[in-house]
């Protein structure tokens, strides 16, 4: 286990002069959008939160925490948040994998055309979409997540900006209850998939569908209670849900939170949400950067819930 | 030996816990934690009924151990909600570590 101090120190520090954890610039970890020509100009916004674009980050991350997790070097983590932000994070930027890039890129267009094909009128404007400071509020630093979410939500107030789409179940959370009970903000939050509409599936699909198992990530499981939606529209596509030992309010965590203190701890968690999942012999749907990654450490097939919604799109 | 803050749940409610006094210790929330890691997080919540303030903050660490996955707080028979506690002790610590290195 790392220094949860060192750890929320580094991170606070990183969210405080780049807003984001990783330090990564935003011009550079935000480029999914570019040729896709999506209209600055709507009533309602695209906003990603930046978390499947810092999934390779975050992959990349975790491995190295991994690797020295309890040796000699565990303490010098500390001193990572005195190293100059551009160096630190033009460094993680490169050693990103770029499959991992390319593939979060591809969710969000994928996204974006679920959305269309559903006929929802909506807009995306870069300068607007910030992280949401999730991970500072889980690990406790309230005055550090405050700080952040009035930069954030000063920024959208100011564009006019009241209502947003977003992608995954973290910064859903944090947009829609968080800023509202400690901002008081008044934006009309919704994930793509509750916009997401397909016309019912005809015929026999059974050789583009089949069996898939739905793993809930805890926020959309149990804070945000959407679990239903997913799997109707899976059902409604000719999938077929396989039941999993826990699911929606009493889905399993997937370790994915204890990533950055104690990747060791992250793995086990994960290994027995891996076993629950792979019990049904159906490859794994996810919706949620976070389990993704983690999930896949394991070697499992896991496919995002995009994935799956925009071959029907 | 341990000192006792009298003033301690009153403290928590600052960093925004409420709901202190409300668990009567029965364990489900050690029961139903992913963790499975020494009666967590029963035994802090206890610790902050009695206002054992100095050993929370000895034993700060594995207040992050906790993934804030909710599963307590949801199975919790007195909605004593033991998930936002350990939030709240956590932001105790924090602010604690901020004022050391103000010092």
């Amino acid at each position: 286990m790392y220094s949860p101090k060192d750890i929320i120190d580094l991170l606070a520090a990183n969210v405080r002069r780049t807003r984001n954890p990783f330090g990564v610039p935003k011009r550079l970890m935000n480029r999914w959008w570019k040729g896709l020509e999506l209209p600055a100009r709507a009533d309602t916004l695209l906003y990603t939160g930046l978390m499947y674009q810092a999934a390779p980050y975050i992959e990349q991350t975790t491995s190295m925490l991994e690797r020295f997790e309890d040796s000699k070097w565990a303490p010098y983590i500390g001193y990572a948040r005195w190293m100059p932000n551009y160096l630190a994070g033009l460094g993680l930027y490169l050693m990103a994998d770029g499959k991992e890039k390319t593939r979060a890129a591809g969710t969000l267009k994928n996204i974006v055309r679920i959305l269309q094909s559903s006929g929802i009128r909506f807009g995306y404007r870069p300068e607007l979409d910030f992280y949401s400071g999730i991970l500072l509020y889980d690990l406790g630093d309230l005055d550090g997540f405050l700080e952040h979410a009035r930069f954030v939500a000063d920024r959208l107030q100011q564009a006019g900006v009241r209502r947003l789409i977003t992608v995954d179940p973290h910064t859903t959370y944090a947009l829609k209850v968080l800023y509202h009970k400690y901002l008081g903000t008044r934006l009309e939050v919704k994930t793509y998939f509750e916009l997401a509409q397909f016309p019912p599936a005809g015929g026999d699909r059974s050789d583009t569908t089949g069996p898939v198992v739905v793993h809930d990530p805890c926020f959309y499981g149990r804070y945000l209670e959407l679990s239903e939606v997913p799997n109707r529209l899976l059902t409604g596509l000719g999938y077929h849900c396989v039941p999993v030992r826990n699911s929606g309010p009493f889905t399993s965590c997937c370790g994915g939170p204890a990533e950055s203190i104690s990747p060791k701890q992250s793995r086990e968690i994960m290994q027995r949400r891996v076993e629950e999942l792979q019990a049904t012999g159906a490859p794994i749907v996810a919706m949620c950067p976070i389990c993704m990654g983690n999930l896949r450490k394991s070697g499992a097939q896991v496919e995002d819930l995009s994935t799956f919604l925009a071959r029907a799109a | 030996m341990a000192t006792i803050s009298t003033q301690f749940v009153e403290e928590l409610e600052h960093y925004g816990v409420d709901t202190t006094m409300d668990c009567f210790n029965c364990g489900t929330c050690a029961a139903i934690c992913p963790l499975i890691y020494e009666h967590f997080p029963r035994r802090m919540i206890r610790y902050a009924q009695l206002g054992a303030r100095e050993r929370i903050l000895e034993q700060a660490n594995d207040l992050w151990h906790c993934l804030h996955c909710g599963l307590c707080t949801l199975t919790c028979p007195r909605q004593a909600d033991p998930g936002e506690l350990i939030l709240g002790l956590r932001r105790l610590v924090v602010a604690e570590w901020r004022r050391a290195d103000h010092v």
